[in-house]
């Protein structure tokens, strides 16, 4: 499904600074990718590591100190806030860690919202909503409000949302970072299994190893700066031979149960001077 | 997005914060009524005044008096003379519907022992049928007996030809009857005072007496005053038979001679009445009258002064009104400012799921244009209802101006006008706040707290 010969997002070269003071923090330290069609991405750092804007850059809601950003072969670097408004709403779907889902309006309202956007009448997209809404398993909830449901139901509302507008990619960031551990699960393998039904590319964030592990690809970020890149296969072996889902599986997400690789390398990063 | 998809999310933002959203609202409702109100009572004014001018007689009515003075003899300009001529080259001008001679015969009249000496005026049938008349009625177009159509004061003009008693002295009405009585009318003025009296030496045989016919008396009692109050009218046409008839190749009392003494040819009128189609054009065409030389004369130049006076009222009254409109558009950007503070993040959240920023901007300017539409829906219905009591349970008006009227008038024009007003008012007092809106990050929907 991954189609490695079509690249929708590529990053050459991507810095950003910001101003604090008379001290300049450099977020992004010249970071180079690719995405490709279909892909399950993870972006894993610890906290403070740029993650968030990287993937803000992406989704086109900051803008890049220098260097490229093309997604789906358009450059979006230089675009203006109206373009990048409309790049949003034709390209883009995006998933919070705090669903911000609106609070006046009921799952199917708020699943309906970006297609409003797009001037859909209202009968159509009511029948997506509610379309899509089934497919996250919302059958029953489909009329509760924002504030009337849990958190996990929640985010389901807001993957939906996401998916509606049917974009090329979705961004989530840090999705279950809000939810339980057993939501948690249910969560990411919805998200997974999802997204490859619909043949979308997901790029995500979190700060977790064990939850980078569901991922296609994890793209290990420190200070700015990708280390280190690791594949779905590699990943499995690396844990023994166990695939990452099923070492969580048993319901209980031992945080401290990680790769001892990894172990290794958290240990370095906090000795690196940031 | 749709427009009703945009009204929808105003209205349901509204709905959100019902009691801030009800206050707001009330302000713009005071600042409409207000406005409303007082403008109603300055078109009221106006109007009453405009009623008080248009009692008294035709507001489309110009007089044209001729430059010469006819009396003399002596320096007579004959081409300024105001006759049938003059009177076809003013019936072409533009907005002129028609233009009645004023040809004025001095006469006494005599009923029993009471006389009066007074001048007679005879003018078209178009200005006679203007003529509200409260007794008789106006003669058919085809009689050709000259009838005599009395202005309701002209009673008080009446005096005893032997006491010289009249009104002025014992405030007592002169028993004078127009209908009932027959009326004698003397055409020779000269002659009449010549003979007056036991005057036997005079070699003027006392003049002729004729009977002339009432055609009706003017609306009102004594006391009443209107346009055709002071004035006996008759048909011009018929008065010149008249007058021909009597005089013959003399001198009509009244008309010019030439210099030899000897009279025109044909009549020459004092005054020419000029009747305009619309009371808006009777100053265009009082213009185009003095651009001819004539001196003109209208109700109208009063009432254009009035109404400047009235203006100003006008404008003072609302301005007071737009005073507390004014409050209620700082009202309205504060609870803007407000609702986006408390909405940041929500608004930075549909601009990640791609809402457009016009479409934000738009969605808060419905908002409080809308609040201005409640505010001027409601404020409206209000000055209604305060129009309404004003009018008929404290009648203002009567009060007032001393006319019976309505004081408080809301016009479509106002009604409607208030509408839009608050709407304006609404959307301009919540630009900034929109556009603030509109500018804010996106950022801010992925900050967590
Ligand atoms: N708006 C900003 N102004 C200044 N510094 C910022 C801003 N946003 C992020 N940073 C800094 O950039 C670095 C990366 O932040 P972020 O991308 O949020 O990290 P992560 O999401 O990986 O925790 C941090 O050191 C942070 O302090
Ligand atoms: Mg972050």
């Amino acid at each position: 499904m991954v189609d490695r010969g079509n690249p929708i997002i590529q990053v050459k070269n991507l810095y950003k600074i910001y101003r604090v003071g008379d001290t300049r923090v450099h977020a992004l330290d010249g970071v180079d990718f690719t995405v490709y069609k279909g892909e399950f991405c993870a972006i894993v750092g610890p906290s403070g590591s740029g993650k968030s804007t990287l993937l803000n850059m992406l989704a086109g809601l900051e803008k890049p100190t220098k260097g490229q950003i093309v997604i789906d072969k358009i450059h979006i670097e230089d675009m203006t806030e109206n373009q990048l408004v409309e790049f949003r709403r034709k390209r883009v779907g995006f998933i919070f860690q705090s669903y911000n889902l609106l609070q006046t309006m009921n799952a199917v309202e708020n699943v309906a919202l970006p297609l409003s956007f797009r001037g859909v009448p209202k009968k159509k997209r009511n029948e997506i909503a509610v379309r899509y809404l089934k497919l996250v398993g919302l059958e029953k909830q489909m009329k509760h409000m924002a504030n009337a449901m849990s958190g996990g139901q929640q985010q389901r509302v807001g993957i939906a949302r996401a998916l509606a507008v049917n974009p090329k990619i979705i961004f989530a960031d840090e999705p279950t970072g809000n939810l339980d551990s057993k939501t948690t699960l249910e969560i990411l393998k919805l998200m997974r299994q999802v997204v490859r039904e619909q043949n979308q590319t997901l790029v995500m964030v979190t700060h977790d190893n064990n939850l980078a592990a569901y991922a296609d690809r994890q793209f290990h970020i420190v200070d700015g700066k990708i280390v280190r890149i690791v594949e779905k296969a590699e990943a499995d072996r690396m844990s023994g031979g166990t695939a990452a889902d099923e070492r969580m599986v048993g319901g209980t997400l031992d945080m401290t149960a990680e790769l001892p690789e990894e172990a290794v390398e958290t240990a370095e990063f906090s000795a690196s001077p940031r | 997005m749709r427009f009703l998809d945009l009204l929808g999310m105003s209205v349901s933002n509204l709905k959100r914060r019902k009691m801030r959203t009800f206050l707001t609202v009330l302000g713009v409702i005071i600042g409409t009524a207000s406005v409303v109100i007082m403008v109603s009572l300055g078109i009221g004014l106006n109007g009453l005044m405009m009623e008080q001018y248009s009692s008294y007689g035709d507001m489309t009515m110009v007089t044209v008096n001729s430059n010469t003075y006819y009396g003399g003899g002596q320096d007579v300009d004959e081409s300024q003379f105001l006759t049938d001529d003059t009177m076809k080259q003013i019936a072409v001008l533009d907005h002129v519907t028609n233009v009645s001679p004023v040809l004025r015969a001095d006469v006494v009249l005599k009923q029993g022992l009471y006389y009066c000496s007074q001048s007679i005026t005879g003018v078209s049938r178009d200005y006679l049928e203007k003529i509200p008349l409260g007794q008789g009625e106006l003669a058919a177009a085809d009689d050709n007996e000259l009838k005599f159509y009395y202005g309701n004061r002209v009673i008080m003009w009446f005096s005893n030809e032997k006491t010289g008693a009249g009104y002025g002295d014992n405030e007592e009405l002169p028993p004078v009857d127009f209908m009932g009585k027959p009326m004698f009318v003397i055409f020779d003025t000269n002659a009449y005072w010549q003979t007056r009296g036991n005057n036997t030496e005079s070699s003027v045989k006392p003049p002729k007496k004729y009977l002339i016919g009432t055609g009706g008396v003017v609306e009102g009692t004594f006391r009443d005053y209107n346009n055709y109050s002071y004035d006996i009218y008759c048909d011009a046409e018929l008065l010149k038979q008249q007058l021909k008839t009597i005089f013959r190749k003399n001198p009509i009392p009244g008309q010019p001679t030439n210099r030899k003494g000897k009279p025109y040819p044909y009549f020459v009128y004092s005054q020419l009445m000029v009747f305009v189609d619309d009371m808006e054009n009777v100053t265009d065409v009082q213009k185009q009258l003095s651009d001819m030389g004539y001196q003109t004369n209208s109700q109208m130049e009063w009432i254009e002064q009035a109404q400047q006076t009235y203006g100003m009222v006008q404008l003072v009254l609302g301005g007071i009104g737009a005073v507390s409109l004014f409050v209620a558009a700082i009202g309205i950007a504060n609870t803007m400012m407000m609702s986006i503070y408390e909405r940041t993040k929500e608004i930075g959240v549909i601009k990640v799921l791609g809402c457009d920023m016009r479409n934000i901007r738009n969605m808060f300017l419905l908002e409080s244009g809308f609040i201005g539409f409640m505010g001027g829906v409601v404020g409206l219905c209000i000055s209604y209802g305060v129009g309404y009591a004003m009018n008929h349970f404290l009648s203002l008006g009567q009060m007032m101006m001393g006319v019976d009227g309505d004081i408080s008038r809301i016009p479509f024009w106002l009604a409607g006008g208030a509408i839009v007003f608050a709407i304006l008012v609404g959307m301009l007092a919540g630009f900034f706040p929109s556009l603030r809106a509109m500018h804010l990050s996106p950022l801010a929907a992925i900050r967590n707290e």
